[in-house]
């Protein structure tokens, strides 16, 4: 069952007794005998429902080493010839690596999988349980190289800045004292004198200043809620068979799930909140998933508190309840197994599987939408459910749109159960509750769950807990991985409207406004009581990432009016005073409609915040979805997702991060005739070797690249459709469907293309890397000659150290992307181009387009780390920029930066695009003066056809003071590439990667 | 006069006047300030600039050159009385080290540069400055540059030394101007010729004129003082320039606290000046001494942007 792509070991003959071999053999051995001997060891090889029976080859790629541990029936050996094939191979590139993994930290075993000195093959969710077996045993040497790998780092940071310097967090701080005031100049701004609220500031809200310092100092645990319900409902009731023997319709089978779930739940409502309902039983909790990628934290239950990256606690008896009962029930039974059995291991999930070329989220989550939440307010589950049920009551719906159907009104019952027993809990504490003005709360939570989600929302504060009522349900439906929130603004200021007619008194008003800000500021602090599950693996690769739920404000109503509004304000007051990076807040704004004022107070809010909102125009957004013919009320009424996506609100599958592409590893390819440097593995097609001069005009060239490109797009795009078929069989999501237009009309799951809209959406990474390298190549090898393209390629590959000068003229000499030049920005458009029309030709599994954005979250580092030096100059193994940000040495002027992005074919680029902008405002310069010089460059940008961009308002220098300090910085907010993240809690590559660029400061 | 030659044209300026602007550099100063920020600006002709910073040790530059004038054992590498300026180094060096200093620029030429940042302008309340070396050493040029500015609607500010003919001035340039800083360095003529190289009558002179027109309804025009420690930061040099402001009715004026920065500037160039290599020349101003000057002017009412 195991396919084997590479060819190179198969003719080697085979050393039976080399050191290694016999090393690694008597280390098996020693591991099976402590499994077979000490019984507190031997009861990990046990599950609840019998023996977890696996085998593991360990080898290296010429099989000097070649041996393997069985498991079987609570025994572990060591036969003496590997059994073939055996579940699961560790494959080490030679000798030296074999001796390598045994001696390295934790961090350094990730960087072996990652560079390929070591591949994994077969099932994942056994490499991730051989390695909790490994761990068991290693355990002590593991946390002891663990905090010395923490001691270690923390020192290299203080060498960095010896001296503390308390001075530059004090800047930081000192913005939030001064506060611009806004005219009300909107046409939306019915109730605000002051739009811009600079009356108010954190010291004015108590409750929410307690619930950001539990935000900082509260450790994440690892919640066993979710997966314990839902494994004890499926061991019950079957996962491929229901308890009759038939096989089960999965959208049924989900809803009765979901139901059970949701009944099961325990209501909390978090001390002093405003807001009834919690997503995990945990102050902050990690969601465990063990349908999609929750097992990878297999390998890591022991060790998960104490890595230095994003630690939670988890809980003895949550690492039995995981180990004996939920993962293994679930090795097979989550989306990447799912297609590795069905669809026998096929080579586009091999080479996701390298680390290097791309990654498809799908295996994690396909959550990246806007739900209807105005659907659910205005008309509770009572109404949908009602809905619902006038279309099975039709004729002609076959057994799976009926079974769709009523896993749809099991998923609102629940829900509805879930808030009902929100509102028994609340009336509960009430009772007990001594403190008055907290009874009057609790019992009006009481009222409130009592109302909704069952019936529609008639106030602000039923609005709102309605909405994170339904989130929480969401999230126990859906991976929190871009599951995002949409145009609160739009679809809350009816009930802040509703509730202010009915106040006349100013003083009233005053104190309702007050009211709304808190209770906007609670919904923020409770989207942050949850975190996704994030194996170590993932602090590098994605590293700092929380769910990144997108909130949209601003734009055009879907009228096309202006939509900016009271709430708009309420949003980004909120937004100023918590600074917290999730949820992940959006800024569109509207050239034609949207008033100056309120563009002055998203650079306002960006510069106190030092990093968000991301901000947006609203005229390119829409210019680059032209091409789907999207209804123009539904396009007006389109939300960022995720990072920076945009979805048409509450009816747009979009899968707008199914993956993320490396297009550095195309250009390598290219150069090297299909083989990939790092892999050392021949995997695209024969495009021509540059040594042979295969290449007669640089058109040629960039043919062979384009070739490759294709091949790398045409296999992920094969690994998303497989995912979504998994998704269909083992996670289709009623409740979500039952959120998103024509899924009831259709009958169908989101999953089966329900949605009225459907596409899925890539993130293509490292434009400005590329476009420079094949600006060097067409100047210097084609037009100037002044390098022949193999001295070029042979510099490459040697890293430039024997060619200095042609490092320098590279860099220096060529107009690069970024400069100001009209041939940087052809040659951009061009691989834009190709980008767009070659995943534009493909149809996903639900039928709708693929669409292709040029953004990276923070994979612009690890893939930099996974390359080598490129033609354009960059070094091996250095960062590519992020998103398609221009190289800082493209032009000393930023305008020049600013224009050449602003130039690009937003046709192109339907999955919208990361540019970041640095800001280092001067010591002198006042408040208001940078206000106004970041309005300037947004104002422009936008002016001249922009279409995304993203400030940082921070100093190199404070970034390293932070890295040094952190205990200074808990809450400094950086902007990667498309979401937010504590600069403290960033990988050591990612905060070097961002104090380097912020010496380009302006 | 020649025209000029152009330094620099540094885009997303944030700190030569109101807004975003592009900074005009020009090459030729009639004054010679002992610490002058762009010391490269002093003289009117081509120089050669080498920066070991940027140097990748390639040697190509060694080979290229005719003259035998350069050398890593001589201490600033290039001998520049060997050299004959033929620049046929600075087109082979593939990095950057070694370059040109001032080029050549028609009117239209920079107006065409300055104008791609127009949008910038325009949404900033930016515009030109017009700096140097001094502007109105090439009083015609200069003419021409910022009338062809005012016809593209840019704003203008010339940022000037104040040694020049008046009349020409108010011909040629002043009536295309938006606004003028103007420096008010030394009150005390031997020292303003001692350290600038120059007598400050017609400066002083220059500045009273212009400022009455401002006061009846010119152009505005701001004075402005860097502040060298010993040097123009002196107690007695304050005061006199207080009192001189007190006399032509100056409200609004501008302190510029000295920094150290140009001083390899000047080794780039090939130049040496031992008077700037004491250590209150190498640091940065003084921060108390900063504030007692600023405490000088507020106190006479005069008012710091």
């Amino acid at each position: 069952m195991l396919m084997e792509f590479q060819s190179n070991n198969a003719s080697l003959p085979q050393p039976r007794f080399l050191l290694t071999n016999l090393l690694m053999k008597n280390l098996l051995r020693l591991m099976a005998l402590n499994f077979n001997l000490r019984p507190s060891l031997n009861q990990y090889l046990k599950s609840n429902e019998g023996w977890l029976n696996f085998s593991a080859s360990l080898r290296t790629e010429n099989l000097s080493v070649n041996t393997a541990i069985v498991f079987k029936d609570g025994k572990a050996s060591v036969p003496g010839t590997p059994p073939e094939p055996c579940d699961i191979a560790l494959i080490f590139r030679d000798d030296k690596t074999v001796r390598k993994l045994l001696s390295n930290t934790p961090t350094e075993q990730i960087f072996m999988l990652m560079k390929s000195e070591l591949r994994a093959k077969g099932n994942m969710t056994y490499v991730n349980l051989l390695f909790f077996l490994l761990n068991l045993l290693l355990k002590k040497k593991t946390l002891k190289l663990m905090e010395k790998e923490k001691q270690a780092s923390a020192k290299q940071a203080r060498e960095l800045v010896p001296q503390s310097r308390p001075e530059l967090s004090q800047v930081l701080e000192d913005r939030k004292n001064h506060r611009l005031q806004g005219k009300p100049t909107d046409p939306g701004v019915h109730f605000l004198e002051d739009p811009y609220l600079s009356a108010f500031s954190l010291q004015d809200f108590p409750r929410l200043g307690r619930f950001l310092d539990i935000h900082f100092t509260q450790k994440a645990e690892v919640c066993p809620e979710r997966p314990k319900i839902l494994t004890d409902w499926f061991k019950t009731h079957g996962f491929e068979k229901n308890s009759q023997g038939k096989d089960w319709i999965p959208e049924l089978r989900q809803g009765l799930a979901f139901k059970h779930l949701m009944e099961n739940r325990r209501p909390i409502i978090r001390k002093d909140d405003l807001i009834a309902g919690t997503t995990t039983t945990k102050e902050i909790g990690v969601v465990v998933y063990p349908d999609s990628h929750g097992t990878m934290l297999w390998g890591e239950l022991y060790t998960v508190p104490h890595r230095a990256l994003n630690p939670y606690d988890i809980s003895e008896e949550t690492v039995r309840l995981l180990h004996h009962d939920v993962f293994p029930y679930f090795a097979h039974r989550n989306f990447k197994e799912w297609v590795r059995d069905k669809y026998q291991a096929p080579l586009c999930q091999a080479i996701d599987e390298r680390y290097a070329v791309y990654f498809i989220w799908k295996q994690a989550a396909l959550s990246h939408t806007i739900p209807d939440f105005p659907k659910i307010l205005s008309m509770g589950t009572t109404g949908i459910i009602q809905e619902i049920r006038e279309k099975l009551v039709r004729e002609g719906l076959s057994a799976h749109e009926q079974a769709t159907l009523e896993g749809m009104i099991l998923c609102l019952e629940g829900l509805t159960v879930y808030s009902q027993n929100l509102a028994s809990q609340a009336a509960f504490e009430a009772n007990k509750e001594s403190d008055p003005q907290r009874k009057a709360e609790l019992e009006n939570l009481a009222a409130i769950c009592s109302q909704v989600v069952e019936r529609p929302a008639r106030t602000l504060d039923e609005a709102v807990n309605a909405m994170w009522i339904t989130w929480v349900g969401l999230h126990m439906e859906n991976t929190n991985a871009g599951l995002s929130l949409g145009r609160l603004d739009q679809w809350l200021q009816p009930y802040f409207e509703a509730d202010l007619q009915n106040i006349s008194q100013g003083e009233e008003r005053g104190a309702y406004i007050r009211h709304a800000i808190e209770l906007i500021g609670c919904f923020y602090m409770r989207c942050t009581d949850h975190l996704p599950l994030t194996p170590d693996l993932a602090n590098w690769y994605f590293g700092g990432s929380s769910s990144d739920q997108a909130i949209t404000l601003g734009g055009v109503t879907p009228a096309g009016e202006d939509g900016v509004n009271d709430m708009t304000y309420i949003f980004l007051k909120v937004t100023e005073m918590l600074a917290i990076r999730d949820p992940n807040i959006n800024a569109r704004y509207n050239r034609e409609k949207n008033s100056e004022t309120y563009l002055k107070r998203l650079c306002e809010v960006n510069l106190i915040t030092t990093a968000t909102p991301s901000l947006h125009s609203d005229q390119a957004v829409m210019e680059s979805l032209e091409e789907f013919n999207y209804a123009r009320e539904d396009l007006n009424n389109w939300s960022a997702t995720g990072c920076v996506e945009p979805t048409l609100s509450g009816r747009h599958i979009g899968h707008t991060n199914f993956q993320m592409m490396n297009m550095v590893a195309a250009l390598e390819m290219a150069l090297n005739n299909g083989l990939h440097p790092l892999m050392n593995w021949n995997l695209g097609p024969e495009t021509g070797a540059v040594e042979q001069g295969a290449f007669k005009t640089f058109d040629d060239f960039f043919e062979a690249f384009t070739k490759q490109f294709a091949f790398l797009i045409d296999q992920s795009v094969a690994y998303n459709n497989m995912l979504g078929k998994a998704h269909q069989a083992i996670r289709p999501t009623p409740l979500l469907s039952s959120l998103i237009e024509d899924c009831i009309t259709d009958a169908a799951d989101v999953t089966h293309g329900g949605a009225r809209y459907n596409s899925s959406g890539a993130a293509c990474i490292g434009l400005a890397d590329v476009t420079d390298s094949l600006l060097v190549i067409k100047k210097m090898v084609y037009e100037d000659k002044s390098v022949s393209f193999s001295d070029l390629k042979n510099a490459v590959a040697d890293n430039f150290q024997s060619e200095p000068a042609l490092h320098a003229l590279v860099t220096k000499k060529v107009p690069l992307f970024g400069s100001g030049s009209d041939e940087a920005v052809a040659m951009a458009d061009r691989v834009t181009k190709f980008a767009h029309d070659h995943y534009g030709s493909h149809t996903n599994y639900r039928g709708g387009k693929y669409t292709v954005g040029f953004w990276s979250m923070s994979n612009h580092v690890i893939y930099g780390t996974l390359s080598g030096a490129l033609p354009s100059g960059k070094l091996a193994g250095k960062p590519f920029t992020p998103g398609l940000t221009p190289q800082p040495i493209a032009s000393q002027n930023l305008l020049d930066n600013i224009r050449d992005v602003a130039r690009l074919n937003p046709k192109n680029m339907n999955n919208n695009i990361a540019f970041n902008v640095k800001i280092v405002p001067g010591p002198n310069d006042s408040h208001e003066q940078v206000v106004n010089n970041m309005f300037s460059y947004v104002k422009t940008y936008f002016d001249l056809g922009g279409m995304q961009m993203q400030l940082n308002a921070v100093t190199s220098d404070t970034l390293k003071d932070a890295m040094a300090n952190p205990e200074n910085y808990r809450n400094l907010l950086v902007r990667i590439s498309g979401y937010n993240a504590y600069f403290v809690t960033l990988n050591r590559d990612m905060q070097l990667e961002l104090i380097e660029r912020a010496q380009y400061g302006l | 006069m020649k025209d000029p030659l152009i330094l620099d044209i540094k885009g997303n300026s944030l700190d030569d006047g109101p807004g975003i602007r592009s900074v005009v550099f020009f090459k030729g100063c009639p004054l010679s300030c002992l610490w002058c920020h762009n010391p490269e600006s002093k003289r009117r002709d081509t120089e050669i600039s080498y920066d070991p910073k940027d140097c990748v040790h390639c040697n190509t530059c060694l080979e290229t050159c005719q003259e035998k004038a350069l050398s890593p054992d001589h201490p600033f590498f290039i001998d520049r009385e060997k050299c004959a300026l033929c620049m046929a180094c600075v087109d082979a060096c593939p990095s950057g080290a070694l370059s040109r200093v001032g080029k050549p620029m028609a009117v239209e030429e920079i107006v065409r540069e300055v104008a791609k940042d127009k949008p910038f302008f325009n949404t900033s309340g930016g515009g030109v400055t017009l700096s140097g070396g001094e502007p109105t050493l090439f009083m015609d040029y200069l003419g021409q540059l910022v009338q062809s500015f005012q016809d593209q609607g840019v704003h203008t500010l010339l940022e000037t030394c104040g040694l020049f003919g008046l009349e020409d001035f108010l011909g040629k340039v002043y009536p295309y101007l938006n606004t003028i800083y103007m420096d008010i360095k030394l009150m005390e003529n031997s020292a303003h010729k001692e350290y600038c190289g120059a007598s400050n009558d017609v400066i002083l002179h220059n500045f009273r004129e212009l400022n009455k027109r401002y006061q009846d309804g010119g152009i505005e025009i701001l004075p402005r003082t860097p502040l060298v420690p010993g040097i123009t930061d002196t107690e007695e040099n304050i005061q006199a320039i207080i009192g001189f402001y007190k006399e032509c009715g100056v409200k609004k004026a501008q302190v510029l606290p000295y920094h150290p920065l140009w001083q390899e500037k000047n080794f780039k160039i090939g130049i040496r000046d031992y008077r700037g290599e004491t250590r209150a020349m190498q640091s940065f101003l003084d921060k108390n001494r900063l504030q007692a000057c600023r405490d000088a002017f507020m106190a006479a009412d005069i008012q710091l942007v």
